[in-house]
C-alpha cells in the first residue's frame, strides 16, 4: 500500500462563474428573462435560431456587466466585441454560441474575501457576456430540449489558477455571489441555475513552477458540494500522481453518495471552438465617463460594508463576514439596526440564537420584522434579562406576529424582577443551601461566585436582575 | 498554406457532423483541394500591419436595444415546424455524452 | 401588360384604369403559359395574390389612401420569409419549412400595398452563379432556353425578363443580384451594405448579404430602394440613416475604370463594354484597383467560413428535414446534412469550417480579412479621383446549362461582382446590349458607400442614353 503525502502536493484551482443576468429581456431577443415556464412558451425566433432571425443587444446586460466590473476593480474595454463559438449540441439553438472571445468587456479584477478568519484577496482574468443554452431534459427513450432558457444573458467570471485549497475557493465563489446580490445583477440562485460554478483542478508538487494537467469539475449545485469535489478530485490526482498513473484532460462531476469525482466525458484534443468575431452585431464602444458614472452609482458592496463592520460597528471579523456574505440577511440586519443601535448584540441574535432556533422550522429571520431588534431593546433597557430573552424568543416563534413588549406583558414570569426585597431573600436561600461553594469563593476561587449567582438565577427562573443579583451577593460575601 | 490531405477532410466532416459516403467524399476531396490551391494567391499579398476588416460598416458601434420584453413565438408555431416533438419540447433520441 | 413598369401600374391602378385583379390574373395567366419553359417561380402565391388584388380593388372604390406599390405584382427570392409560406432557400432540407414571421422587406412591401406574387427560384443557400445547384428545378434563361439565367437570384432575373411580374427582390453576397440581371437583361441593383434590412432573410455570408431589386427599369427600382431603404431595429448592421434620394448637380461624372484589371476581357466584352461608355458620354479616368484580382479568394473564404457558421443551425433537430435512417443524435445530425445538403453547399460548409479551424484561421480567414482592408481602401482611393467605377457586371454573357463543372471557373463568373460587396459598397447591373449570339450584356457601375441614390441616377442616365428596349421572345 502506497502512501500518499498529500502534503508534498500544492492544488491549483481556478473558478469559471457563470452569472444569468437578471435583466427583464433576453440578451439578443425581447423574450421574458424567466425561470420556470412551460417548454417552449418563453421564445423567440431568435432564441431558437429560425433562419432569418437576427441578435440586437440588450443595453441592459451591457450596464450590468459594467456595474461587475466597477464593482471587482477590473478594467472595463473601451472597445469589446463578440465572436462566435462553434459546437453542435441540441440545446443550442444555432449550434453556435455567442460569446466574447478576445475582446471581454471586463479585464482582470480582484476579489477580496474572508478564509478562516484571514482575508485573502484572489485575481479575475476577465469577465465577458454571452448568451446561455436552452435546456435538454433526459428521459429514457429520448431527450427533450426547451428553449425557454436560451438566450438568456450570462456574464462568465473567470478567475486566474489562483486558490489553493477547496475552502480558498468557496470564499470566492460566496464573495463573488455577494457582489452580485449586492449589485442586483443576479438572483444568484445555485438551484434554479442562475449561478453555475465549474472548477478547473490540478495539482503539483509544492515548490513545481509549471502548471500539470487540468481537469474540469462541473454541475456543482451547492457550495459544500463544491467543496467536496474539489476535495476529492484533488486527493484522486494526489493518488494517481502517486501511483505513477496519468491525468488526462477530461470532465467530471461529483458523486455525492460515492464521494468521489466521476468521469463524464474526456476532452478531444482541444475542441476547436472556432471563434471569430460575429458579423450580425457592432462592437460595444464604451466611453470613460460612462464607466466613472457607473462606478459612481455602485451600492455598498461587501467588502465595504465588512470594513464599516468592523471598524465602526466593532463586529467580530468572523460574524461581519457571515452577515456581509449573506446579502438578504445583511440587509436585514441593516433593517434591524434603525432600530436596535447594538450591533453586537443584534448580530449574535440574528445569526446565532435566532438562527439556531430556526433552523427546524420553515419560518425565515425576515418573518418577524423588527421584533427581533426589539427584543434587544429591551435586553439593553432592562426590561427582561438576557435569560429571559431566550424564552420570549421561542414565543416569538411558536407567534411571529406578536411582537416581544406584548409577549412580556402577557407573561408576568417574564417579567424581571428588580426589587431587593424580591431577590434578597433568593440570595439568603441560596446562601443557606451552599456553604461549601461560600467556602471556596472565601478561599479565592471566583468560579464559585458565578456558581453562586447562576443559582439565584435559577431559583428565580431566570427574573432576578442580573446587575442586581451581582451587587446584592457581592455584599453579602464581604 | 499547407496542402490539403484526407485526414483534413475527415476532421472537417466530424466537426461539421455531415456524414459522407466514399463518392462523395472523393469528389469533395478533389473539389476542396482545387479551391484550396486557388486560394495559395493570397499568400503573395502583403498586408504586413494592415488591420482585420471586422466591419464594413466601421463607425457603427453600440447598437442596443432597450430591456424591455417584445414579441414572443408562439410554441404552436415553433413547433409546426418541428419533426419531432413532445410534450411542448423538441424530441431528439436520448443523448448520452454530455457537452458544454 | 407585362411591359408595363410598376410605376406605371401602380399609376393606372390608382386612377382606375385597372383593376389590381385584372392586373393580377394577367401577371397569372403569362405565368400559367410560360413558366412551365422557364422555371422562374418555386411557388405561385395564387390565392393570396388574388386575395390581395381583391382587398386593394375595394380599398380604391373606398378612397382609402393608398401605398406607393399599390396593385404591382413583386416576386421574392425564396430565401426571404412570407410568414406562413414556405421558404425553401432552394433547398431540400427546408422543403417544408413554413416561415413563422414576414421578413421586414416583406412586412415594408405589403405596407406599401404590393402584391407578392410568388417565390423565385435560387442556388441553393444562395450559393452558386447559375440557379444549377437548386435542389428543385432548373431555371432556363428567357433570351436563351439552352442557358443559365445566373444565380443566386435566377429565378427573380428571369420572372423579370420574361414578364412575369415587373419587380423580384432578389439577395446579392458576390453578385447574386447584378450577374443574373446582366445575363437577363434587366436592372439589378445591390445597395450599400445595411442599407435594407437582412431580418427575414435566411443569411448565407452576413457581412456580405444584402436584399436588392431586379426590374425593367432604374425608376422601378429607385422606386422600390425608397421603400426598402430605411432602418430596422431588428438587425444590427442596418444603417441608421433615412434614404437620400438623389441631388441635382451640375457637376460632370467622372467614371472610373480599372483598365489594367480589365486586361483579360474577352473582345465581346470588351468591345460592348466600350461602346456603353462611349454612350454614357462621361468623362473615363483610369484607377488602380489591382487588388481586386485577389476578390475570390477572398471571397470564398469569408463568405464560406460565415455561411459555415450560418447554416450549422441546420441540424434536424427543431426544423426542416430529420433523416428517417436517424437513430442516434448523432446520426441526427450527420444523415440530416448528408441528405438536405447538396454538393456545392457541403463543398462551402467544409471549407469554410477549415479556414476557420485551429491552425488555418490565420493563414486563411484573418489573411483574408486583412486584404479585405486592401480593397476598401483602394475602393476608397479610387473614389477620390472619380464618381463612379465602371466595369462589366460579368466577362461574358450567359453560358449553357451544365457547360461549367470546375468550381473555380463557375466561381470566376463572378469576378467583377465580387468585389463589391466585400467593399460594401452600392453597384447596379444596366442591360447594355447583346452579343452576336442575342445575349445580354450588362455594365455594372460601382459607387461609394451611401452613395446608392447616386448609383440609381447614374443608371437612369445611361438607360436613357442606351434606349435599349428589351423583351425576350417567349
Amino acid at each position: 500500500m502506497t502512501d500518499i503525502r498529500y502534503e508534498q502536493w500544492e492544488p491549483v484551482i481556478g473558478l469559471e462563474i457563470h452569472i444569468q443576468l437578471n435583466t427583464n429581456s433576453k440578451l439578443f431577443a425581447p423574450s421574458p428573462n424567466r425561470f420556470g415556464d412551460e417548454p417552449n412558451t418563453n421564445i423567440s425566433e431568435v432564441c431558437t435560431g429560425q433562419p432569418g432571425s437576427l441578435p440586437v443587444l440588450n443595453k441592459e446586460a451591457v450596464k450590468k456587466a459594467v456595474q461587475f466590473g466597477c464593482a471587482v476593480g477590473a478594467r472595463v474595454a473601451h472597445f469589446s466585441k463578440f465572436d462566435r463559438k462553434s459546437y453542435f449540441y441540441p440545446d443550442s439553438p444555432r449550434n453556435f454560441q455567442i460569446t466574447q472571445f478576445d475582446k471581454p468587456i471586463v479585464i482582470g479584477g480582484t476579489i477580496a474575501c474572508d478564509v478562516d478568519g484571514a482575508i485573502k484577496h484572489f485575481q479575475i482574468n476577465r469577465a465577458h457576456l454571452e448568451d446561455d443554452a436552452g435546456m435538454l431534459k433526459h428521459f429514457t427513450n429520448f431527450a427533450g430540449v426547451d428553449y425557454n432558457r436560451a438566450g438568456v444573458p450570462l456574464i462568465e467570471v473567470v478567475s486566474e489558477p489562483c486558490m489553493h485549497a477547496p475552502k480558498e475557493a468557496v470564499a470566492y465563489a460566496m464573495a463573488v455571489k455577494a457582489i452580485a446580490e449586492y449589485l442586483d445583477i443576479s438572483d444568484c440562485n445555485m438551484e434554479e441555475g442562475s449561478l453555475r460554478i465549474d472548477a478547473n483542478v490540478s495539482v503539483r508538487l509544492k515548490g513545481e513552477k509549471e502548471l500539470r494537467t487540468k481537469v474540469e469539475i462541473k454541475n456543482m449545485n451547492s457550495f459544500h458540494n463544491m467543496e467536496m469535489a474539489i476535495e476529492a478530485e484533488i486527493r484522486r490526482q494526489c493518488r494517481a500522481y502517486t501511483l505513477k498513473e496519468e491525468i488526462k484532460k477530461g470532465t467530471y462531476r461529483f458523486d455525492i453518495d460515492k464521494k468521489e469525482t466521476i468521469l463524464m466525458r474526456e476532452k478531444e484534443d482541444a475542441d476547436d471552438y472556432r471563434y471569430f468575431p460575429e458579423p450580425d452585431l457592432v462592437p460595444i464602444v464604451l466611453t470613460e465617463a460612462y464607466i466613472e458614472e457607473i462606478k459612481k452609482s455602485l451600492p455598498e458592496l461587501p467588502e465595504e460594508r465588512f470594513k464599516r463592520y468592523v471598524t465602526e460597528l466593532h463586529l467580530p471579523a468572523y460574524s461581519a463576514n457571515q452577515l456581509v456574505i449573506d446579502k438578504a440577511l445583511c440587509n436585514f440586519f441593516e433593517e434591524s439596526l434603525k432600530i436596535c443601535p447594538n450591533a453586537k448584540s443584534l448580530c449574535n441574535w440574528l445569526t446565532v440564537e435566532f438562527a439556531g432556533k430556526l433552523k427546524d422550522t420553515d419560518k425565515t429571520l425576515t418573518d418577524f420584522g423588527g421584533n427581533i431588534a426589539r427584543l434587544v431593546n429591551l435586553i439593553d433597557n432592562g426590561t427582561i434579562t438576557g435569560r429571559i430573552a431566550k424564552d420570549v424568543a421561542d414565543e416569538m416563534i411558536l407567534h411571529p406576529d406578536k411582537n416581544p413588549e406584548q409577549i412580556v406583558a402577557e407573561n408576568p414570569d417574564y417579567r424581571p424582577m428588580h426589587d431587593t426585597s424580591d431577590i434578597e431573600p433568593i440570595i439568603d436561600q441560596v446562601l443557606l443551601e451552599n456553604p461549601a461553594s461560600i467556602a471556596d469563593f472565601r478561599a479565592g476561587k471566583t468560579k464559585a461566585f458565578g456558581f453562586l449567582v447562576g443559582q439565584v438565577m435559577k431559583h428565580s427562573r431566570g427574573k432576578a436582575s442580573p446587575s442586581v443579583v451581582n451587587d446584592l451577593l457581592a455584599k453579602k460575601l464581604q | 498554406m499547407k496542402n490539403f490531405n484526407q485526414e483534413d477532410l475527415d476532421r472537417l466532416t466530424k466537426l461539421c457532423r455531415i456524414a459522407c459516403n466514399e463518392e462523395e467524399k472523393k469528389t469533395l476531396f478533389e473539389k476542396l483541394g482545387k479551391v484550396l490551391k486557388f486560394m495559395e494567391q493570397l499568400e503573395e499579398i502583403d498586408t504586413t500591419g494592415i488591420k482585420e476588416c471586422d466591419h464594413v460598416l466601421e463607425t457603427i458601434s453600440n447598437v442596443m436595444r432597450e430591456d424591455v420584453v417584445g414579441e414572443l413565438l408562439p410554441r404552436e408555431l415553433f413547433l409546426e415546424n418541428a419533426p419531432s416533438h413532445v410534450g411542448g419540447m423538441i424530441r431528439v433520441p436520448p443523448v448520452i455524452k454530455s457537452n458544454n | 401588360m407585362h411591359d408595363t413598369s410598376a410605376h406605371e401600374l401602380a399609376d393606372r391602378f390608382k386612377k382606375g384604369e385597372l383593376s389590381a385583379v385584372q392586373i393580377v390574373e394577367a401577371c397569372l395567366k403569362r405565368i400559367a403559359l410560360h413558366e412551365p419553359k422557364i422555371g422562374a417561380f418555386l411557388k405561385v402565391l395564387n390565392e393570396r395574390a388574388l386575395r390581395k388584388a381583391e382587398e386593394l380593388d375595394k380599398k380604391r372604390k373606398g378612397g382609402k389612401p393608398l401605398g406607393k406599390l399599390a396593385g404591382v405584382p413583386v416576386a421574392l427570392k425564396d430565401n426571404m420569409h412570407i410568414k406562413g409560406e414556405i421558404t425553401s432557400c432552394g433547398s431540400k432540407f427546408l422543403s417544408n419549412y413554413k416561415a413563422p414571421f414576414d421578413a421586414t422587406v416583406t412586412r415594408l412591401l405589403e405596407e406599401e400595398d404590393a402584391i407578392l406574387i410568388g417565390k423565385t427560384n435560387m442556388d441553393e443557400f444562395a450559393m452558386g452563379s447559375s440557379t444549377e445547384n437548386s435542389a428543385y428545378h432548373i431555371t432556363k434563361n428567357p433570351w436563351d432556353l439552352k442557358c443559365t439565367p445566373g444565380g443566386s437570384s435566377g429565378g427573380a432575373g428571369a420572372a423579370v425578363a420574361a414578364g412575369f411580374c415587373p419587380i423580384a427582390l432578389g439577395s446579392d453576397t458576390g453578385g447574386s443580384i447584378r450577374q443574373p440581371a446582366s445575363f437577363c437583361g434587366v436592372i439589378g441593383f445591390k445597395p450599400t451594405y445595411g442599407r435594407v434590412s437582412r431580418y427575414g432573410l435566411v443569411a448565407f455570408a452576413s457581412s456580405l448579404d444584402q436584399i436588392g431589386p431586379l426590374t425593367t427599369n432604374v425608376q422601378d427600382a429607385t422606386l422600390v430602394m425608397e421603400i426598402l431603404g430605411k432602418h430596422c431595429e431588428k438587425d444590427s448592421t442596418s444603417l441608421n440613416l433615412p434614404w437620400k434620394p438623389h441631388k441635382e448637380d451640375k457637376k460632370k461624372l467622372r467614371i472610373g475604370v480599372p483598365k489594367k484589371f480589365l486586361e483579360d476581357l474577352p473582345d465581346e466584352t470588351r468591345e460592348n463594354f466600350e461602346d456603353a461608355l462611349k454612350i454614357f458620354g462621361a468623362q473615363v479616368v483610369d484607377v488602380d484597383l489591382d487588388i481586386l484580382k485577389a476578390s475570390i479568394a477572398i471571397y470564398y473564404i469569408l463568405s464560406s467560413a460565415e455561411a459555415s457558421t450560418n447554416l450549422a443551425r441546420f441540424d434536424g433537430v427543431r426544423y426542416g428535414m430529420r433523416s428517417a435512417r436517424a437513430t442516434t443524435l448523432e446520426e441526427v445530425y450527420d444523415f440530416s446534412k448528408q441528405e438536405g445538403f447538396g454538393p456545392e453547399v457541403k463543398q462551402r460548409i467544409l471549407l469554410g469550417t477549415y479556414v476557420l479551424s485551429s491552425g488555418y484561421q490565420d493563414a486563411y480567414y484573418k489573411k483574408a480579412q486583412r486584404v479585405r482592408t486592401l480593397v476598401i481602401e483602394q475602393f476608397r482611393k479610387a473614389f477620390e479621383i472619380c464618381d463612379l467605377v465602371a466595369m462589366p457586371t460579368t466577362p461574358s454573357p450567359t453560358f449553357p446549362l451544365g457547360s461549367i463543372a470546375d468550381p473555380v471557373q463557375m466561381y470566376l463568373q463572378d469576378i467583377y461582382t465580387i468585389c463589391v460587396n466585400i467593399a460594401g459598397l452600392p453597384a447596379i447591373s444596366v442591360p447594355s446590349g447583346f452579343s452576336k449570339e442575342k445575349k445580354p450584356f450588362g455594365l455594372q457601375l460601382i459607387g461609394p458607400l451611401l452613395k446608392d441614390a447616386e448609383v440609381l441616377h447614374a443608371a437612369h442616365l445611361f438607360e436613357q442614353k442606351a434606349n435599349l428596349k428589351l423583351s425576350p421572345q417567349l
